[in-house]
């Protein structure tokens, strides 16, 4: 029951997040670690308690959205956390969040998270590693944005050598952008009954809206960009060169043509790639860090054993 | 959050709902009767009675309209007062 009920709080939070927290509601998740389904207090004692054998590696995993963390689990009760826990040492930290909220007020408040995490955390840190799953990895990346431009540039950054996002759509989500168009043409009409379809089309929270274009910071949303590769110096939110990224994607058709349009069936394959698979450009990423999961769909590529290998061998 | 917070918060969506929901079907019964208004209005011989028509109907639905967000407001504060009453005071302090 706990956590179905967290689950419909999740929904509910990624469908009117932003109206919930914006009028205080009790129903208006705050960003927080958890541990057990228990939100984990980001203090020393906290942590200590909850990880008595902390590693200094950490690997952080961000959900997407309308889901908690419990999106990570396995089949077998495991996720890719215990089992990076299990291979290579890590100490797993998972995330749970408002997803309606516009990315840019997440990754300002994972990046606060991270500062907190990296003061308290018992021993330290020498890496975190980041997984982002979905919407996940736009809040990472936003959070590092921020992070890098900041002054001065904050502590945690420098420990993350190594990101990666799992059907993240880097390009944006074709789904939102189609919406959005929708509710452009109703509102267009000027009939009392297409008006109001046009407003019930309308009530998607800023982070769903976000995502149509992959909108990291405030000022995106205003202006439509040119979609250019996130390794192109001239993205306002490149990929930073600091740091290792890697990618995944799922593809629920074995057809190439089919792959690249409807990908896993939330996100195409040229988003969630940032292109890679088709167009091996100066900016793509280099082959071995980018990987399709042939047949797993958007919600499957959170725990699938398939993925997890990708994700051990990056971690190693 | 505690459960009591998530309580109060879904009560006060709920009440959200309904009170954005009766206004926006407010407007479209308005509009739509507007429209059949605005024919009547037009024809000299019945526009005067037909504009007090449509005056009497408007306020009619605002009423209609106002009660059930009245009622929702009551109904709202009733289930607050329950969910105040019903609080044990060494809850809060138990609750993270």
């Amino acid at each position: 029951m706990g956590k179905k009920l967290e689950l419909a709080v999740a929904v509910l939070n990624g469908a009117v997040g932003d109206h919930l927290a914006r009028t205080g509601n009790g129903l208006a998740t705050a960003m927080t670690l958890v541990a057990n389904g228990r939100p984990l207090a980001c203090t020393r004692a906290a942590l200590a308690a909850a990880h008595p054998e902390a590693s200094a590696r950490i690997v952080i995993l961000v959900h997407g959205l309308m889901c908690t963390e419990d999106i990570w689990t396995l089949p077998d009760g495991s996720d890719y956390g215990s089992l990076l826990a299990r291979d290579h040492g890590f100490t797993p930290l998972y995330v749970r969040y408002n997803s309606g909220l516009p990315i840019a007020e997440n990754g300002k408040a994972f990046a606060a998270l991270l500062d907190a995490l990296v003061a308290a955390y018992p021993v330290t840190i020498e890496e975190i590693v980041t997984i982002g799953y979905s919407m996940g990895g736009l809040v990472v990346r936003s959070a590092c944005h921020l992070a890098s431009v900041a002054a001065p540039t904050s502590a945690w950054l420098a420990l993350v050598r190594r990101a990666m996002y799992v059907g993240t759509p880097h390009l944006g989500a074709p789904m939102e952008r189609v919406g959005r168009v929708v509710a452009k043409l109703l509102r267009a009409v000027d009939d009392p009954y297409t008006q109001l379809a046009a407003e019930l089309a309308d009530l998607r929270s800023d982070g769903v809206k976000d995502l149509g274009d992959a909108d990291l910071r405030h000022e995106d949303r205003a202006r439509r960009l040119p979609r250019m590769s996130l390794r192109d110096p001239r993205h306002p939110v490149p990929l930073l060169a600091s740091i290792k990224h890697f990618l995944v994607a799922g593809s629920l058709s074995t057809d190439a043509r089919l792959a690249s349009i409807f990908g896993d069936s939330i996100v195409p394959l040229r988003s969630a790639t940032d292109g890679s698979c088709i167009d091996a450009a100066t900016f793509a990423l280099p082959p071995d860090h980018v990987r399709i999961v042939s047949g797993a769909s958007h919600v499957a590529l959170a725990h699938d054993a398939r993925v997890y290998e990708h994700l051990k061998e990056w971690c190693a | 959050m505690s459960t009591r917070e998530r309580l109060r918060g879904l009560r006060r969506l709920v009440e959200e709902a309904v009170e954005h929901g009766s206004k926006a079907v407010e407007d479209v019964h308005k509009a739509t009767a507007a429209r059949t208004f605005t024919v009547l209005e037009a024809i000299p011989p019945i526009a005067k009675p037909a504009k007090v028509v449509h005056t009497v109907h408007d306020l009619w639905l605002s009423g209609i309209y106002g009660a059930i967000r009245v009622g929702n407001k009551v109904v709202g504060k009733t289930l607050e007062v329950a969910l105040d009453v019903s609080e044990d005071p060494g809850e809060r302090e138990r609750e993270p």
